[in-house]
């Protein structure tokens, strides 16, 4: 017999099980290994290390800025796609398509894709053809090993999340508000900064929290694309644990990381929250 | 009264569905108008096309004598009430109300006073810190009222404004509206399908159908001297009393077989249930009588109604306050009303 107490705790065991599995004991383990020599004992070498070499610091800040000119491209271009497909599509059909367009490289593989971007970014590829050819240039440019050539993988994969965000954000705004903004005596652009944009902040503020998490932590563009030219954070964990074999400085490392991208993701959060209490 | 606002046969479809179909209505300055209709007949697609939230196919608009027909809403010398108020659920009560004057580049002391003022003429003067979403029902009615009276408009329009409130809320504010309309001296154009409500607060009802204009006049035209079935249906319980030709320029009601001068085409009279009594004994001379049958007996405190049949005809009659016991299912009773209180209708 399963009582009416039992039946949620049924429930709730396999979800919480997993996350405890998957989530908070790799966390505990990382966190744990972080502060602790192979011996086992207590110590906060590893984090005076990170803290006290300059190289860490310039690492961190290319890292950071990356993901912050990532985050502000994808913001610049995912805007006026939400706002293209919610506002401006009429036709069901089409929006349907343009949503999947958008969606559809999601669906390959991370280093398939960064393979696909080496091709098109290289001294031949695709990009500096066509460049060339309608005469923008007349020397290859130079996409691989460089912040450029990151930043257009980047973005290329994470404005689809922009564009959900944001387009949900605008398609539950009620136009009633605009409406009576226009009422009000006010234009279309003033209504658009003063009603529209704060109401669908909340929106745009997740959208842009995601993108910045998963530029601060993206492993495999920046690998790829750099050509080992640029050094982003990620890739120092990955050495860490995977050439090294320092798991206690890696973990180390990514604490320093997450703790760092926490600061700023609480940051932003706490912009959206007030822009969300008043929505 | 001068002329304020002229809407010259406007029409507007929604792809095959006619809104409005030639609608033509003039208001005055100062007028408290009424557009009364059940839901579907076009009332507020008129009102959208006034604020510019539609643009009409066809006609004219115009205020103050300018052409406005095609202009955006913003350059509009009017504000409007929103049946949801659609107030700006992130900005305060006092920003929601100052965002007219403040976006109108007036400086930001002087929109804040106005906005003071307005909410003190809704009574709100102290809920202006307060956000919208934290306000009940009626002071978020206040608040939108507030908000489109700060520009001080020559024109008013509302859009079912107190169609969200409960009954004895909807009441006070029907008389609180009516008053602030007379304070301020601005035209309001109404839009609802209560028709009590249309009567209680207006100067002049409009009485729109299938997207056309019925009847305009005053409330007392509109309930004594409804123009078509319609109008006598929609405004107020009407005793229709079938009329058949009985020669020239004269008809015979199916009631005690009374004969009254009428127009050709006519084919009922109307009679309000308020104009029909229950005779005891002697009926005055200009009193026409007959017998019926009482079939049912409404009482609702205030009011009671009697549905008596008087050979095919079932009259509703009215009367006030409780009906003796004696009335009930089956008494015999004598009805009498007066021909003066007939009202022919053709359609």
């Amino acid at each position: 017999m399963i009582s009416a107490r039992t039946a949620p705790a049924l429930l709730l065991f396999a979800p919480l099980a997993f996350f405890a599995a998957f989530f908070l004991v790799p966390m505990a383990v990382v966190a744990i290994s972080s502060i602790t020599t192979d011996g086992g004992a207590l110590t906060a070498l590893h984090y005076t290390r990170i803290l006290l070499d300059q190289y860490h610091w310039d690492v961190l800040w290319v890292t950071f800025r990356i993901a912050l000119v990532t985050t502000a491209i994808c913001m610049l271009i995912g805007f006026p796609l939400a706002w293209y497909l919610v506002r401006i599509v009429r036709w069901r059909a089409w929006r349907r398509v343009c949503v999947i367009l958008i969606i559809v490289p999601l669906f390959t593989s991370n280093i398939v894709r960064s393979f696909g971007w080496m091709v098109l970014l290289g001294r031949t590829g695709l990009v500096n053809q066509g460049l060339m050819g309608i005469g923008l240039t007349d020397r290859p440019m130079r996409f691989l090993g460089t912040e450029t050539g990151i930043l257009i993988g980047l973005v290329y994969i994470l404005v689809p999340f922009v564009v959900l965000a944001v387009g949900n954000a605008l398609a539950t705004i009620d136009r009633g508000y605009e409406d009576a903004s226009a009422d009000l005596g006010v234009g279309p652009a003033r209504t658009f900064w003063f009603v529209t944009l704060p109401l669908c902040l909340p929106g745009a503020v997740s959208g842009a929290i995601m993108v910045f998490a998963l530029a601060v932590s993206a492993y495999v563009t920046p690998a790829l694309l750099s050509g080992g030219q640029i050094t982003v954070f990620s890739m120092l964990i990955f050495q860490q644990y995977s050439s090294v074999f320092d798991f206690h400085y890696g973990a180390a490392l990514s604490v320093t990381l997450l703790v760092l991208t926490l600061v700023l993701v609480g940051i932003a959060g706490r912009i959206g929250e007030s822009g969300r209490r008043a929505a | 009264m001068q002329l304020l606002l002229s809407i010259d046969a406007v029409s507007k479809c929604f792809g095959t569905y006619q809104a409005l179909r030639d609608v033509t209505l003039s208001v005055g300055a100062g007028e408290f108008v009424a557009l009364l209709g059940p839901s579907g007949c076009g009332k507020t697609t008129l009102l959208r096309c006034i604020a510019g939230l539609l643009i009409p196919e066809r006609g004219a608009i115009r205020i103050d004598g300018d052409e406005i027909t095609a202009a955006p809403p913003y350059r509009r010398p009017l504000n409007t009430v929103f049946q949801n108020y659609a107030l700006f659920p992130h900005m305060s009560v006092l920003d929601n109300v100052a965002y007219g004057p403040r976006r109108a580049g007036i400086g930001r002391a002087e929109a804040y006073s106005r906005a003071r003022e307005a909410l003190a003429l809704v009574g709100l003067e102290d809920m202006g810190a307060r956000m919208p979403l934290a306000l009940s029902g009626g002071q978020q009615q206040r608040v939108a009222l507030a908000r489109a009276v700060v520009n001080k408009p020559k024109l008013l329009l509302l859009d079912e404004p107190l169609s969200a409130l409960d009954l004895k809320l909807r009441r006070r504010m029907q008389i609180e509206l009516k008053h602030i309309q007379e304070k301020l001296g601005i035209a309001f154009i109404f839009v609802t399908h209560d028709q009590e409500e249309a009567m209680a607060v207006a100067n002049r009802i409009v009485v729109m159908n299938a997207g056309r204009i019925e009847q305009a006049g005053t409330p007392g035209e509109v309930y004594r001297a409804p123009a078509t079935r319609f109008v006598a249906e929609f405004v107020g319980e009407p005793n229709l009393i079938p009329a058949s030709p009985a020669g020239p320029g004269r008809v015979r009601l199916a009631f005690a077989g009374l004969e009254v001068p009428a127009a050709d085409g006519v084919r009922y009279a109307m009679v309000r249930p308020e104009d029909v009594v229950l005779v005891d004994g002697q009926a005055s001379a200009d009193v026409v009588t007959a017998p019926g049958v009482v079939e049912d007996v409404v009482a609702i405190g205030a009011m009671t109604t009697l549905f008596v049949r008087c050979g095919d005809v079932l009259l509703k009659i009215a009367r006030l306050g409780m009906a003796p016991a004696d009335l009930r299912h089956g008494a015999a009773v004598t009805v009498g009303l007066r021909p003066a209180a007939l009202h022919m209708i053709a359609e």
